[in-house]
């Protein structure tokens, strides 16, 4: 009795542990992606400073150099505004994005009149003030001195500075100033370069799968290929990148920086985690559903084609989603096959050069920009977002071809 | 009875590997009748059975040298095909496994496979033809398109047995059919013995004597990969010619 006493008590003792493990593991990863959604969430939206356009319609808009009109629009607000410097000063509140938005403007008006207030995005010193980023102390904040100060605090006491969604983040490609960055480039170039990974990866590695399970002959030789398969789904994923620089780009001449060589060498980094998920799918089918199949006299390609295979594709399935999974998230052998390079636009095709999500993160991560730390934490968003996805999108269709029987 | 020659196996020795797990049986069966195969655990009698229709090719390590002739063909020749074999030999397995398919696409699997039906009304009736022999159709006319794997135990043995007989087969092989059955399955499983039997050729392992008994014409006996005695049923049991036989039916061994 005196021992059952104790028994329980063990138990108990060992719940609590338990709990208290998942416990510190849960407030982990709840401080993580706080700090995340906390810093991220304000790069979504972006200053706008309101400019009172006034342009007749009959004006010939041909003629209209675009960049000095825009500037002639902004002096007018600012009627005291007479030296260089002081232009130079007031014109530097606003982003270069903000005369491509006038160009746009331009051609948007037909020709018509434009009148009233439109909106340009700020620079990102403006943008960070605006945003509380940068603490303002006396009259100057971080990078906006007080000659610049003085036209921020007149548009602020116009209400001429808002924020609003930000239309760059998501629509366009990296840029050197933080404003115009986004990460639509490396989200293209992601999705290209895990689209090629499983595309050479699934078939290889499922093949791969069948013939060891079921066709090879079980000797010293498949022996050894299967205990390297299992020594390769541990080699650490810069080797890969090496592999990636020597096979694709050294001795096939691939071109640099392209999601495809990216492709190809992430599915050489995933072929042994599928290869290992798809066996050990493979196996779990029963194989008294072979036997039924074979003694009614199926081939074996064709039992394996009609049972086993579809028995155990949720298998497979899942583990080809986590290593294309893994694959997304991963960086260092896209930086062996020179995917880190900076790159302004957002790429057509898999051989255009391109960067992908984390090394995005990376390049943004090691910017000195101060302006960049709401981008990368941003950028930690879509890319976390999109591994939720995939990972919904695994448990979605194991269960989907499971139901079927 | 007409006794015609339906099986003939000489002198049949397989290995695994270096392990001999048969030596030199020689035995005959005879065209619809029931043969059943008994015998202690490890005797040999499944891997017998298998051999009747190949189903060791599977396993790699597995060898066989001597003749199984079926109507007058050895079936380990090269040029026989072992498709055709096994359409020709059915076999029905221990644990019932139904495919994880409807009950009719169970059954359609194997004409489907052969190419025996040429139109869908063909294929539905052999479905209904081969699930009527197995005594299964009234029980489940109504749901054919649900899953096999839905029925009860006897019930997804009989489906495999309907299955086996889709195909057309001449021989059936069944390894311990009612194994995994309780007593009601098994009396309904032994009743489609009987009848089958007019029709087909049926060699069944058995572990239960009763069973032995009470379904089969002839039994051999097996012992440790050797075929010690085989004759009609009646007579080894009332009569057993040798002592191992003895030992085993009165539960002395095995």
């Amino acid at each position: 009795m005196n021992n059952l006493s104790q028994r329980n008590q063990a138990e108990r003792r060992f719940k609590t542990y338990g709990f208290l493990a998942v416990l510190v593991a849960i407030t982990f990863l709840f401080v993580l992606l706080f700090n995340i959604f906390s810093t991220g969430i304000s790069a979504f939206k972006a200053s706008y400073i309101g400019v009172n356009i006034n342009l007749p319609a009959q004006s010939e808009r041909s003629d209209i150099n675009p960049r000095k009109e825009f500037k002639r629009q902004v002096y007018e607000m600012f009627p005291q505004v007479k030296t260089r410097s002081d232009k130079r000063n007031l014109m530097s509140l606003f982003s270069k994005g903000a005369i491509y938005e006038f160009e746009e403007l331009l051609e948007n008006s037909n020709k018509e009149d434009i009148n009233g207030y439109h909106w340009f995005l700020a620079h990102a010193d403006v943008d960070m003030y605006i945003k509380g980023t940068v603490e303002r102390q006396g009259n100057e904040a971080g990078r906006i001195n007080p000659s610049r100060m003085q036209y921020v605090d007149v548009l602020v006491e116009q209400n001429l500075i808002k924020l609003q969604a930000n239309q760059y983040l998501l629509h366009s490609a990296d840029s050197r100033e933080p404003e115009l960055a986004g990460i639509k480039g490396a989200i293209i170039g992601s999705f290209y370069a895990i689209l090629i990974a499983f595309i050479v990866s699934f078939p290889l590695g499922v093949l791969s799968a069948l013939y060891m399970e079921k066709i090879a002959l079980k000797n010293k030789f498949s022996n050894t290929i299967e205990t390297n398969i299992n020594n390769l789904a541990a080699v650490p994923s810069i080797v890969f990148g090496l592999l990636g620089l020597a096979i694709f780009l050294n001795f096939f001449s691939l071109p640099r920086s392209a999601p495809l060589v990216g492709g190809l060498t992430l599915a050489v980094m995933t072929l042994p985690t599928i290869v290992i998920a798809a066996r050990s799918a493979i196996k779990s089918v029963p194989p008294s559903i072979e036997e039924a199949s074979i003694g009614l006299g199926a081939s074996r390609i064709q039992t394996l084609l009609n049972f086993t295979l579809p028995l155990a594709m949720p298998g497979i399935m899942t583990g080809t989603i986590i290593g294309i999974a893994r694959a997304l998230g991963e960086t260092a052998p896209l930086l062996m096959i020179g995917m880190v390079a900076f790159v302004v636009d957002v790429p057509g095709t898999p051989l255009d050069p391109s960067t992908a999500l984390p090394v995005q993160i990376f390049l943004w991560a090691d910017s000195p920009e101060r302006a960049f730390v709401e981008r990368t934490s941003a950028a930690i968003m879509v890319l976390l977002i999109f591994l939720v996805l995939l990972n919904l999108l695994a448990i979605y269709l194991r269960n989907k071809l499971e139901k079927k029987w | 009875m007409t006794e015609k020659l339906k099986i003939s196996i000489k002198n049949l020795n397989v290995f695994y590997a270096n392990k001999q797990a048969l030596y030199d049986i020689n035995l005959n069966i005879m065209e619809r009748e029931v043969t059943s195969l008994i015998g202690p655990s490890g005797c040999g009698k499944s891997t017998l059975l298998k051999c009747l229709n190949r189903m060791n090719d599977l396993i790699d390590i597995c060898s066989i040298n001597g003749q199984i002739m079926i109507d007058g063909t050895n079936i380990n020749d090269s040029d026989q095909d072992p498709v055709l074999l096994r359409s020709k030999v059915g076999m029905v397995f221990q644990k019932p496994n139904p495919f994880p398919k409807s009950i009719y696409d169970n059954v359609a699997y194997g004409p489907k496979l052969h190419g025996i039906a040429q139109s869908k009304d063909e294929l539905d009736s052999i479905v209904i033809k081969s699930l009527s022999r197995a005594g299964l159709y009234e029980e489940v006319k109504n749901r054919l398109f649900e899953p096999g794997t839905g029925l009860s135990g006897g019930q997804q043995q009989r489906l495999c047995i309907a299955r086996a007989l889709a195909v057309g087969p001449e021989i059936i092989l069944m390894d311990e059919p009612c194994s995994a059955l309780d007593p009601i399955a098994t009396a309904k499983i032994e009743e489609l013995i009987e009848e089958l039997k007019t029709k087909y050729t049926i060699v069944i392992v058995t572990h239960s004597m009763q069973q032995a008994a009470r379904v089969s014409d002839r039994t051999a006996y097996m012992h440790m990969g050797e075929l010690i005695e085989s004759g009609f049923t009646k007579n080894i049991f009332s009569n057993p010619q040798h002592q191992k036989t003895q030992d085993y039916i009165t539960g002395r061994i095995g």
